[in-house]
């Protein structure tokens, strides 16, 4: 048995109402490319943190080149030879690239006592040309690169790193790479990802099969905090692995199934040749009264802008939207509000709730013009308002006056509907209305979707899981690359599985 | 580049309205010797404002420099006589108060404008509490130079401010700590995941900013030949101007110890060309405050603050 560089031995973490990682075992051996892939939510990001020091795993261990590691944080990972290559990347915009590349590690460029920024810039010139950037000026600013340079000048700087404290094979963590990239800089990171392989090992973790497949040795499927399967590149295909990650049978009525009602007939909200440059073109949706229709694709598909472009948040460069059959064109979030489209926003504690307010001045921030009596604010019509939609939405807050930062994750979700709820919307978004509830509250905001349906409100939603989606949803439009794919019933009792839809997204 | 053509404009609408006179060498060596010690504030505020924070102690700590400077130095008042041993006393007592600053950012935790906000009439109260609100006469005249002396031609204290400028300058670009530097004014947590003690680099430019004030406030005396308790005043708002016409970021990590020379250049001339254009001192402020709107406007990275509070 080779030696492993880096390996997660029965590695578990748990947070508060969901474990997401159940005892995971990963080996990443030398001089190869191991794709990680899953759902959102299958635990992929958590098992990153953990193998790069950010967090620390409630069970199991780490182990590089077979010694356990305790991992104080990214800094002491790169020094044990793991470095990451983060989404957002973490190389400084003001700062050259040379700045960049051995920050924090510049004794061996001084002279005289001074750092040299001739020696600087050749050793930077050497780390670029490995990394296929032969011909870019170390002194350029980071700000002014392209998304695939900077990750090439990150990777650039983990090699570095990783000779600079002597490790051999040092092993690069990878994080949805392609996102931010165009198709050929896809081709161009491929290329030099497989060279590097010579002298490093790379995790790569990514939901796009087709590029999974293409470049990994093998694969690793994370399902529900597990491993689904470990397979190696000749075994695994498409649908195969599509099978694996989205497992196991629907559970029944784990989406409040049998609540489901049929839409009413007359289209609430319909959109034409919707587009935004470079995001998706040609969206066209026909929203019913009481429809739920959930919008499904991957990261980078198109459906965050579109949810963005109806919520008013975004200016879409082309096609219309009408609401009840009236022309809207939304300058502003409040525009669309006032034509009565609300939005969830995914990131409820910076864009959903203010945390800082009590849970009634959340309530009844949109409405406060009907709660005033005469120029000023009637406190008690505001305590009438909120407290009738706290009832509603069966939000368990201590009192009115409770701040929305003390409250569970469910209950400010609850909050955030409320608001929506007493601003009478008729088109409602929901962006990830789970995500990171447990799972007791999330039956009930199942439930409460059910019923905003049922009472005639049209709701756009995008779920953290497929099944979710399927269940929840009367309809699905699956989106790939900025354009419907398809457009899928889900009907209640002949719901689709998984699995049909998984081809059509990946 | 924007700024040399800044300076040109002023020089320029300057040069015409006052039919030549301010074009004139003996008006650029006034204009030279107006900006010795304001280069010098502006030298030490824009280090500050290159990490990402603010420092608006400056004339809270000079005034106090300046009082407990004129006492050491020959005077009516004291036996004392210190002669240039006051130098480095002065420097660290700014250099304390400016760690001070740089510990309740760090330490505390505290929005750096409002600490030093704080710290300028801490420092300032102190200072008409020692000085008792006299005015301390110099008796030593070693310290004249400093009044009108020149080298080629240029003032004494001009050449101290721009040798200031130069080995700030070294400092910016070729040592670590100034690559720390533009690394925290980029980004404070990217710079902290980079493995940079983040919070000496910042309590350790605030002491040097500080230390700074010290030697702004011994040439204000030597210039006055006198040290009192207002000696700071009025010195902050051209400083923060001239670092934001300079175009140092006040969003952090743009710009450098070049620009705060030519800010306080552009600053100075405008101010002395408008006063040589008879302009009312009143319109005079509002143009100043104009300015440093208009820099700021240019200058700030909205995307890094988010909201803007």
């Amino acid at each position: 048995m080779r030696q492993s560089i880096l390996e997660a031995l029965a590695v578990g973490k748990s947070y508060p109402g969901v474990a997401a990682l159940k005892g995971v075992d990963l080996a990443v051996y030398p001089n190869e490319i191991l794709g990680l892939v899953g759902e959102n939510g299958a635990g992929k990001s958590t098992l990153m943190k953990i193998l790069i020091g950010l967090e620390n795993p409630d069970s199991g261990e780490i182990r590089l080149r077979g010694a356990r590691a305790e991992l104080a944080g990214p800094a002491a990972a790169i020094r044990g030879g793991v470095g990451m290559v983060f989404q957002e990347g973490c190389l400084l915009p003001n700062l050259s690239i040379a700045d960049n590349l051995f920050l924090c590690h510049e004794e061996g460029f001084r002279r005289w006592g001074l750092l040299s920024g001739r020696r600087q810039a050749a050793e930077a010139h050497r780390q670029l040309e490995a990394v296929g950037l032969p011909r870019l000026d170390p002194r350029t600013i980071v700000g002014e690169l392209s998304a695939s340079q900077k990750q090439m000048v990150e990777i650039a700087r983990l090699l570095w790193l990783s000779r600079l404290y002597g490790v051999e094979n040092p092993a690069l963590i990878l994080d949805e790479p392609t996102t931010v990239l165009q198709d050929n800089e896809v081709r161009i990171l491929f290329d030099i990802l497989s060279r590097l392989k010579e002298q490093a090992s790379i995790l790569f973790i990514s939901h796009r099969l087709e590029e999974v497949l293409q470049l990994a040795d093998r694969i690793c499927v994370l399902k529900d905090g597990s491993v689904a399967a470990m397979l190696d590149r000749g075994q695994a295909t498409t649908r195969g692995v599509a099978r694996l990650m989205v497992g196991h049978e629907l559970a029944e009525e784990r989406c409040r199934e049998s609540l489901q009602t049929a839409p009413g007939s007359e289209a609430v909200l319909e959109v034409e040749g919707l587009g935004l440059a470079g995001r998706f073109r040609d969206f066209h949706l026909r929203l019913a009264r009481g429809e739920i229709v959930s919008l499904v694709g991957l990261l980078g598909s198109g459906k965050e802008e579109v949810c963005r472009c109806l919520s008013g948040s975004r200016k879409p460069d082309q096609g219309t939207i009408l609401l009840e059959g009236r022309k809207m064109r939304f300058a502003s979030p409040k525009d669309a509000i006032a034509a009565g489209i609300g939005c969830v926003p995914i990131d409820r504690r910076n864009e959903g709730l203010a945390t800082s307010l009590d849970v009634a001045s959340n309530i009844n921030l949109l409405v406060l013009r009907r709660l005033s009596g005469g120029p000023l604010l009637s406190p008690r019509r505001e305590r009438q308002n909120a407290g009738r939609w706290v009832e509603e939405c069966l939000v368990k807050t201590p009192s009115l006056q409770t701040l929305c930062a003390n409250l569970s994750g469910g209950n400010q979700q609850k909050v955030v509907i409320a608001k929506w709820l007493a601003a009478e919307v008729r088109v409602l978004i929901l962006d990830h209305p789970t995500r990171g509830i447990d799972v007791g509250a999330k039956d009930e905001i199942y439930r409460r979707i059910r019923e905003l349906a049922a009472s005639g409100i049209s709701l756009v939603i995008m779920c953290d899981t497929l099944e979710e989606d399927i269940g929840l949803a009367h309809r699905l439009v699956i989106m790939k690359d900025g354009r419907i794919v398809r457009d899928l019933a889900c009907p209640r009792g002949a719901k689709p599985s998984p699995l049909d839809v998984i081809g059509d997204i990946v | 580049m924007g700024q040399v053509l800044a300076l040109a404009f002023v020089l320029l609408l300057f040069g015409l309205g006052t039919r030549g006179f301010f074009l004139s060498p003996k008006n650029l060596s006034t204009i030279l010797s107006l900006a010795g010690i304001p280069l010098i504030i502006c030298l030490a505020i824009h280090q500050v404002v290159l990490i990402g924070a603010m420092d608006l102690s400056t004339e809270g700590i000079i005034s106090l420099c300046a009082v407990v400077a004129g006492f050491l130095i020959r005077n009516p008042f004291n036996a004392l006589d210190l002669g240039f041993w006051t130098v480095p006393l002065v420097l660290a007592l700014g250099a304390a108060a400016g760690s001070l600053n740089g510990l309740l950012n760090t330490k505390v935790r505290m929005p750096s404008f409002i600490s030093t906000l704080g710290m300028w009439w801490v420092a300032q109260g102190v200072a008409v509490i020692l000085g008792r609100g006299n005015a301390v006469k110099m008796l030593d005249p070693r310290f004249q130079p400093f009044t009108n002396g020149e080298v080629a031609g240029i003032p004494i204290t001009m050449l101290l401010a721009l040798g200031l400028g130069a080995l700030l300058l070294v400092l910016q670009r070729s040592t670590r700590l100034g690559k720390f530097m533009y690394a925290i004014g980029g980004d404070e947590a990217l710079a902290r995941q980079a493995g940079i003690r983040v919070d000496r680099v910042k309590v350790l430019v605030f002491t040097l900013t500080g230390a700074i004030y010290g030697l702004a406030a011994i040439l204000l005396i030597s210039r006055l030949a006198s040290s009192n308790p207002r000696a700071g005043n009025g010195l902050l708002f051209p400083a923060m101007t001239a670092v934001a016409v300079g175009g140092v970021s006040l969003s952090g990590g743009i710009g450098g110890a070049v620009n705060a020379v030519f800010g306080t250049l552009i600053v100075t001339a405008l101010n002395n060309g408008m006063v040589l254009m008879k302009i009312s001192p009143y319109v005079q402020n509002a143009v100043n405050g104009i300015v440093l709107i208009a820099a700021v406007a240019l200058t700030l990275n909205r995307k890094k603050l988010g909201i803007i509070k």
